[in-house]
């Protein structure tokens, strides 16, 4: 790296609320100078004209799914992070249901080891610590020991479904320091792949009930009421679940949440694959398995209830929930695939396209929930960007156009939904500081 | 025959077809019909063609009404069926697909306990360039269409006997009774009905008749309104035609019902309930019947009162027409 000038650059720094055009010295990727005078800038200067692209805080993404271990063929952790990478995260954090489970610190520590061994350069890693032993939700996982592991929290990765084990996991965990997170969903009626509604009945599938998350929700938030416990409510999809939340913070709980991407861009009505997905001029495949997600998709009311509860910050993050899986693994029907999709290289493009271009949201709210806030709830206190400052930077191009297929993917995994499609937005350029 | 309109390559969904793709149908069906009623039983207009009934999901009935319309139209056919493949060896369902395609299929006549399958096998068809075409023979919960299709064209053919033309269904009243919310010949249903013009009442308990049914179509001007009861009274008030429909028994373990007795009780379709309906009502099933819980024994071997016969011998008829028009352009 040298010292690099980026004229015209659009700078979006969150923490500062700035957004404007400035032209940035960088001195091996830190923050020298912004608007210097141009008749003083060091010899060897590289003079890159920047007009219409963005320079802003590397993103950070709450949690995602790794293959590795366990299933390699998914993702490895040198695929995920090469992923990480060219989609603009410059921290990740991991969920810990592979196989074996992240539940012992022996397990953490091993993680670790294998992600130092990457080839450089690769994104800061944060681990989540299984909140019961193997993930699965039956007995708790040594979770004072694990605690001592460096982990960022304590997670399944999804719902726990007995009660009496999640509220002595609030009793027990609590008071460790670390955030408990989980999804909000109880075994419903009807275990379907997309939420109930008109559409479920169109489509001739399966429609899950809202009640399934907001009851459980609820009784979430009561279990949390006087108790020394963090939690932090993940892949939240209804309504409904939003404005339960907006009520448990304004009664003062210590409660955040987070979403899946997805939901943000894509809705029930876009499974029959006769309406274009965001950031394409083109309809998703009919039934397509990649957009059967955890939680299940939502409807179209859902969707705007949700972008409108992430722009006031009842919601807190973006979470990419990146989840790999194989054409075999996915090529089933609709209702019969893994939930999940990728999305660390989709993310930011996508999020771009679909919702600040159409004013949907703004360029500051969409880095508030895809770096900022995702790093405070890792633990991170992020810096304004300003000389001085060591921290990641990215450069995107929003007008940069793609075509989403494997030579262009660093993910093994092509699960996406716009799978072929030409999309806009790149990654350019990414600093990390050693 | 006049099939100059028709367009589709596939039959995925009755929600795409318009009122000129019904009466391409009625038509092209009545023609078979009197086909079927000649001594030589046999036209050769798919010779050389290849069928293949991809049934991921055990069909006796359907299947059987495939491959003789296929047959009837002189096509090679190849059956397939899970518990001979090698779905479970790893192997997917476009790999399926792709495998009937190399030996040459020109029809895939597709059958899956999942919605959404025969369209994305369509999808793969049309990538690949392939030029085959799809019939969806029941998808999950989502449709039937060659049944909705055969039920209109028996109910058309009572009100037409000559000339079936949907527009004969202009006004008349149809209820749809019994499990609404999981049944594709219920939702193909509503699509060809509403399109016809005819006024469709839906009937059956709460559980099995979610009240959001009353949204199911797009607010567009040319299709009939539709109305949900969840009393069976109203609904048959006056009726023209009395649509029934299978009742499965797992509904019980499901919640969904307390007994099939109570179900009968409520929503059975009886000879002394058909009174509410006009003089002349007919009744119709898609088959197999649970005989004593959603219609009366009696009702059913009505030769007045039942369609049940004539829609397992249209059924061919408007099997024979599908494969015609979807078929008619290739080789």
């Amino acid at each position: 790296m040298a010292i690099e000038l980026l004229r015209e650059i659009r700078l979006i720094d969150p923490v500062a609320q700035v957004d404007r055009l400035a032209t940035v010295l960088l001195d091996q990727g830190q923050v020298r100078a912004i608007d210097p005078d141009p008749q003083a800038l060091p010899e060897g200067t590289q003079v890159i004209e920047a007009a219409g692209q963005i320079l802003a805080p590397g993103l950070v993404d709450c949690y995602s799914r790794s293959g590795e271990p366990g299933h390699e063929s998914r993702e490895t952790l040198a695929s995920l992070a090469a992923a990480a990478l060219a989609g603009g995260f410059t921290t990740l954090a991991l969920l810990p249901n592979t196989q074996p489970a992240i539940d012992q610190p022996a397990l953490v520590q091993n993680l670790r080891d294998r992600w130092a061994a990457l080839p450089e350069p690769s994104p800061h890693l944060h681990l989540w610590g299984a909140l019961t032993q193997g993930a699965q939700g039956e007995q708790m996982s040594e979770l004072a020991e694990l605690a001592t592991a460096g982990i960022v929290g304590f997670t399944d990765g999804r719902s726990i479904r007995d009660w009496v084990l999640m509220e002595r996991l609030l009793d027990y965990a609590g008071p460790l320091g670390l955030p408990l997170m989980v999804m909000g969903q109880r075994a419903s009626a009807s275990r379907g792949p997309v939420l109930e509604g008109v559409e479920a009945l169109r489509l001739g599938l399966v429609g899950v009930s809202a009640v399934a998350e907001s009851s459980a929700l609820t009784t979430l938030l009561e279990l949390l009421r006087d108790r020394p416990a963090r939690l932090h409510v993940m892949r939240l999809a209804t309504g409904r679940a939003a404005a339960l939340v907006a009520q448990g913070k304004a009664d003062g709980l210590p409660l955040t949440a987070s979403l899946s991407w997805l939901q943000l861009l894509c809705d029930t009505s876009h499974i029959d694959g006769r309406r274009p997905l965001p950031g394409s001029d083109r309809p998703p495949l009919p039934y397509d398995p990649s957009l059967h997600l955890s939680a299940p998709l939502g409807n179209p009311a859902d969707r705007q209830a949700l972008i409108a509860a992430l722009k006031t910050g009842t919601i807190d993050a973006i979470a990419v929930d990146h989840a790999p899986y194989t054409y075999e693994e996915k090529t089933v029907a609709f209702a019969e695939a893994p939930q999940g999709a990728i999305g660390l290289e989709l993310a930011l493009p996508l999020l771009w396209s679909g919702l600040v271009m159409t004013g949907e949201l703004t360029a500051l709210e969409l880095w508030r929930s895809l770096s900022q806030r995702p790093a405070e709830l890792l633990g991170q206190t992020p810096q304004p960007i300003g000389p001085g400052q060591a921290q990641p930077l990215i450069r995107f191009d929003p007008a940069a156009t793609w075509t989403v297929e494997p030579a262009q993917l660093q993910s093994l995994a092509q699960n996406t939904p716009w799978l072929g499609h030409k999309i806009a937005g790149r990654v350019v350029q990414t600093w990390l500081p050693t | 025959m006049t099939t100059a309109s028709w367009t589709h390559r596939h039959v995925l969904s009755l929600a795409e077809f318009s009122r000129e793709d019904y009466d391409t149908v009625l038509t092209t069906a009545a023609s078979f019909r009197e086909v079927l009623s000649r001594r030589t039983k046999k036209v050769p207009t798919l010779q050389g063609q290849v069928v293949t009934n991809l049934f991921f999901e055990p069909s006796t009935r359907t299947r059987s009404s495939f491959e003789l319309a296929a047959k009837r139209l002189s096509a090679d056919i190849l059956n397939f069926a899970p518990g001979s493949s090698s779905l479970t060896k790893g192997e997917t369902i476009l790999d399926t697909a792709k495998t009937y395609l190399a030996m040459g299929t020109d029809i895939m006549v597709i059958r899956h306990k999942q919605a959404g399958v025969p369209q994305s096998i369509a999808a793969e068809m049309d990538r690949l360039q392939s030029g085959v075409s799809v019939l969806n023979a029941g998808d999950g919960q989502h449709e039937h269409p060659s049944q909705g299709l055969l039920d209109l064209f028996s109910i058309c053919q009572v009100l037409n006997p000559q000339k079936p033309s949907i527009g004969d269904l202009r006004g008349k009243k149809v209820a749809i009774v019994g499990d609404i919310l999981h049944s594709r010949v219920a939702r193909s249903n509503l699509w060809s009905l509403t399109a016809a013009g005819a006024e469709v009442h839906l009937a059956g308990p709460p559980t099995l008749l979610p009240r959001e049914f009353a949204q199911f179509l797009p607010p567009t001007a040319d299709r009939s309104p539709l109305q949900i009861h969840w009393q069976l009274e109203p609904a048959l008030a006056d009726a023209d035609f009395v649509m029934t429909l299978r009742l499965q028994q797992e509904r019980m373990s499901q919640h969904l019902l307390p007994s099939l007795r109570e179900y009968h009780q409520r929503y059975g379709i009886t000879r002394d309930r058909l009174r509410l309906c006009q003089p002349q009502v007919r009744v119709l099933h898609p088959g197999p019947t649970n005989r004593g819980v959603e219609l009366a024994s009696d009702v059913m071997d009505d030769p007045a009162l039942s369609l049940v016969p004539d829609q397992v011998t249209s059924g061919i008829a408007v099997r024979m027409a599908l494969l015609y028009l979807i078929g008619g352009g290739k080789g």
